[in-house]
């Protein structure tokens, strides 16, 4: 291995010094140095950030920050991550841990791939996956710079993005096909773009005949018409800017490509598109397509032509919502054995209705896909009597631990007691918890210690009493409520991770479904500095249980479980409630703490029947560009739903 | 607008989940105790007119949620703050211990541009249970640890009572009025996340 310590540059002398060797490495041409190179050895850093950390624990403040850098040595780029010395933030780091984590002078050869996670709340963070198939822990960039990162790496070895998923860059892949073709399409990657900046707009794709004069005033053109002053020619940070979009630019040209073939073959436009999506015939949707105006939804909003597919159209529709399934029509659904012939049958007339209250006992087990629609009543009755005592074999891994073993159990303890804390204040307006000593809210204790020991790696983590919570009270039974409350963490779990990254990656689904279906608002939020979108953290986290009475909240629910339009119908609830009150957002300036005081003050205000039907006309509007903002493996889509040779599912802590 | 008077006090309350911040911050504006107070979810915040001598100021007082888990998220509204109030519960160990990870983490995300001397408020609640006999961490400790800290002014609490709740939070608006004159320039109200994590790309606080 290269003795690249010799180059480490570790007081702050030396800083600025690299930065400035850092950009000049970045603005010069490709050509300079390559052929030289392997006579002397000189390294040289093209990449310098400080505080980049990793966090070795579950716990956030238990941090190791350092110093990343990219480095080129003769032909061959490396990577380094060097730890502060004497900086521990915990005492529980020990030295050691900190020279475990270093990576020395990695090269890029050895590198398979990096992820790159842009949460809008919290910092971003990148995952290296060695060639190997080990990853490195995730590295934070709490200054920022994950972009700049990507883009002098892509200066000097192959690095393309994943078809698969756009946060993964492939290092020195050429075995896929399709990456093969994106490849060909002349991606940037010499260093020369920073000498000619082109535009970020698609026209420069197809240039290669331009001169670099003309490539450069078309660019100032364009900066000038986009208001900005500001020279952009030599900026490390808008080189990078423009390489990433050129980067989405392909990636986004293959994408709709592919929507259009897509489209070609099951006719005209994007609801037949939505149509083909849920297999549903058109005629069974009780709005039609109109040219002219009957009634618009979005008449409000300026759309460009290029967001939205549908500014010519409008849609009608006109389907109330439905009275609650009842238990004659539910035995309708069932054959003689008991299976649900027709599951998308029912959760059609479940998504349209809801369910009767004494009838959620039984359908919400289906809903929750703790009982599968082909499973019969004997082979439930059966299940239900293994789950019990599969129940009770769990509870009583904590029900055994004695005093003496708890005081040296402290993890234990300390969740314990954060359940318990929380339990006593989930939900006691409601009869069926009020009241001191109530049994129900024992009950919710322990099903939560019971889940926190059959997903320990979880735990406890605040709102999932108020997941449970309707669970126990429509199920009246402790070990159905724990699977069925199993089933749904499933789908829920990863908003509890430690990094954050299931709600992360909801609101930025949000984000990207209100710059489609809404653009104006989602271009006030951008001026408002409101994209993180983190007014709505609590809306997403627990599925709207604060913001409806309970009544509501399970109706809802059982409307969200169908999955019927979309597994991420939750989303699109998001959007039509900030639809219904865009007119007092905007009207009233609400700028991030007045938003966030305002959304938060809006529970117990919205009116549930009309927003599920804003919703639904949303998703089905949004259709295939609806889905496509919705990356994959966001919740509450089931984890192993995904094909690809990389693990999306975020589950980083494994990593 | 340079002239603008400040009139807007940020203030954030941060400790474990538990400890009573919501009913501290309730007691305080609202004049009321509940039992019922749901965990926090997220964060949300409470303002109240405050007078020092003849100026007005509005305190926006933020209450978070305290598992650790949602500790990132408190980039999004750590900034601008003008003082930071820790709380632990007397009668809880482990709440009083993790001040100092709740000190270091507020001044991480919250970067604020004089760390050394940013005002920071400790409380210690719950003084009332059972009359005092559960508690097991004493005064004098934690009394210690804020004099160790920069002598960071130290109130005993109870929510429930009401007991010291006006005198701390009278405090912890002098301090933050004090933080937020001392900068001398002025602050919008609302602090671009954005551009300030740009400027700081470069830089380097170690
Ligand atoms: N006896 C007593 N209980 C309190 C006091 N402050 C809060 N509590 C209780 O402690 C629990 C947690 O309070 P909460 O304000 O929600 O804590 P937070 O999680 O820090 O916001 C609730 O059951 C409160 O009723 C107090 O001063 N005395
Ligand atoms: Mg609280």
């Amino acid at each position: 291995m290269i003795e690249i310590d010799l180059h480490d540059l570790s007081d702050d002398a030396d800083y600025a010094d690299s930065m400035q060797q850092g950009s000049a490495s970045m603005t010069r041409s490709d050509s300079s140095n390559r052929s030289s190179s392997s006579e002397q050895v000189v390294a040289e850093i093209v990449y310098l950030k400080d505080n980049v950390a990793i966090h070795p624990t579950q716990h956030a403040w238990e941090r190791i920050r350092g110093r990343l850098k990219l480095i080129k040595q003769g032909g061959s780029l490396l990577m380094t991550w060097i730890p502060y010395e004497g900086q521990s933030s915990s005492a529980r780091l020990s030295e050691k841990d900190k020279s475990l984590y270093t990576i020395r002078a990695v090269p890029f050869s050895d590198i398979r791939s990096i992820r790159r996670h842009t949460p809008t709340l919290g910092w971003q963070y990148a995952i290296i996956v060695l060639s190997s198939g080990l990853a490195f822990p995730p590295l934070y960039f709490y200054n920022g710079g994950l972009k700049e990162f990507l883009a002098t790496i892509k200066q000097h070895v192959f690095l393309v993005r994943s078809a698969e998923d756009a946060n993964i860059f492939l290092v020195n892949d050429f075995q896929d096909p399709l990456q093969r073709t994106l490849s060909s399409l002349e991606l940037p990657r010499a260093v020369s773009v920073a000498n000619r900046p082109t535009s970020s707009v698609a026209r420069s794709e197809s240039s290669s005949s331009r001169t670099d004069g003309e490539a450069l005033d078309k660019n100032s053109t364009y900066i000038q018409q986009n208001g900005r002053q500001r020279q952009k020619h030599n900026d490390p940070r808008n080189l990078s800017i423009q390489v990433l979009e050129k980067f989405s630019l392909v990636t986004r040209f293959a994408r709709e490509t592919k929507s259009q073939l897509l489209r070609e073959s099951h006719g005209d436009g994007f609801i037949s598109n939505a149509m083909r999506k849920h297999d549903k015939k058109p005629n069974s949707y009780s709005f039609a397509v109109e040219s002219n105006d009957v009634h618009k939804p979005f008449e409000d909003i300026p759309v460009p032509a290029e967001s939205l597919e549908y500014d010519k159209l409008s849609l009608v529709w006109g389907k109330p919502r439905q009275p609650p399934l009842g238990s004659k029509e539910w035995s309708t659904f069932l054959d003689s054995e008991g299976t649900v012939t027709d599951s998308e049958a029912l959760r059609k007339r479940i998504f349209y209705g809801g369910v009767e209250k004494g009838l959620r006992k039984e359908v919400w087990r289906f809903l929750l896909g703790y009982h599968s629609y082909d499973s019969t009543f004997v082979g439930r009755k059966y299940l239900v009597s293994i789950r019990k005592s599969e129940y009770e074999t769990i509870k009583n891994q904590w029900k055994s631990i004695t005093k003496e073993q708890a005081k040296r159990f402290t993890k234990f303890r300390e969740r314990k007691a954060l359940i318990e804390k929380d339990v006593v204040r989930t939900d006691r307006s409601i009869p069926f918890y009020d009241g001191d000593d109530n049994s129900n809210v024992k009950c919710l204790r322990d099903i939560l210690l019971t889940y926190s020991f059959y997903n320990f790696d979880l735990g406890y983590c605040q709102g999932m009493s108020d997941l449970l919570s309707p669970i126990l009270y429509v199920m009246e039974d402790e070990p159905e409520s724990f699977w069925c409350f199993v089933a749904l963490m499933e789908r829920l779990g990863p908003n509890f991770n430690r990094d954050q990254n299931g709600v992360h990656s909801q609101l930025f689904a949000l984000s990207k479904l209100v710059e489609l279906l809404d653009n104006p608002l989602h271009n006030y939020f951008q001026q408002k500095d409101c994209l993180n979108y983190f007014f709505c953290f609590r809306w997403v986290l627990i599925q709207f249980k604060r913001e409806f009475d309970f009544e509501k909240t399970m109706r809802l629910w059982e409307v969200l479980w169908t999955h019927y339009l979309s597994e991420h119908l939750h989303l699109y609830v998001c959007v039509a409630i900030l639809r219904r009150y865009r007119s007092k957002i905007i009207g009233e300036e609400m700028d991030f703490d007045t938003l966030l005081k305002f959304i938060n003050e809006l529970s117990g205000h919205i009116n549930l029947d009309a927003t599920l039907r804003d919703a639904e006309a949303l998703c089905i509007c949004a259709g295939e560009n609806g889905e496509a903002c919705i990356p994959p493996g966001t919740p509450p889509s089931l984890p192993f739903e995904i094909t690809s040779m990389y693990n999306q599912q975020d589950d980083d802590d494994v990593l | 607008m340079p002239s603008r008077r400040r009139t807007l006090l940020k203030v954030i309350i941060l400790g474990d989940s538990g400890v009573g911040k919501t009913s501290l911050m309730n007691q305080y504006v609202n004049k009321k105790f509940s039992n019922q107070y749901k965990a926090t979810i997220g964060a949300d915040f409470l303002t109240k007119e405050v007078q020092f001598e003849d100026r007005l100021f509005t305190l926006q007082i933020w209450d978070t949620a305290g598992q650790e888990r949602f500790q990132s998220l408190g980039v999004a509204f750590y900034r601008g703050a003008d003082c930071c109030v820790l709380v632990y519960d007397v009668n809880s160990m482990k709440s009083f211990e993790n001040l100092n990870n709740w000190r270091e983490e507020f001044l991480i995300q919250a970067s604020p541009s004089d760390p050394e001397n940013f005002p920071f408020v400790v409380l210690g609640n719950k003084v009332d249970i059972d009359g005092g006999n559960s508690r097991v961490v004493s005064e004098k400790k934690a009394r210690a640890w804020c004099a160790s800290k920069g002598n960071i002014p130290y109130f005993e609490t109870s929510a429930k009572e009401g007991t010291n709740v006006e005198e701390a939070f009278q405090c912890i608006a002098k301090n933050a009025l004090k933080s937020g004159e001392e900068e001398e320039i002025y602050l919008p109200d609302t602090i671009d996340v954005g551009a300030s994590s740009q400027q700081r790309t470069g830089g380097c606080e170690c």
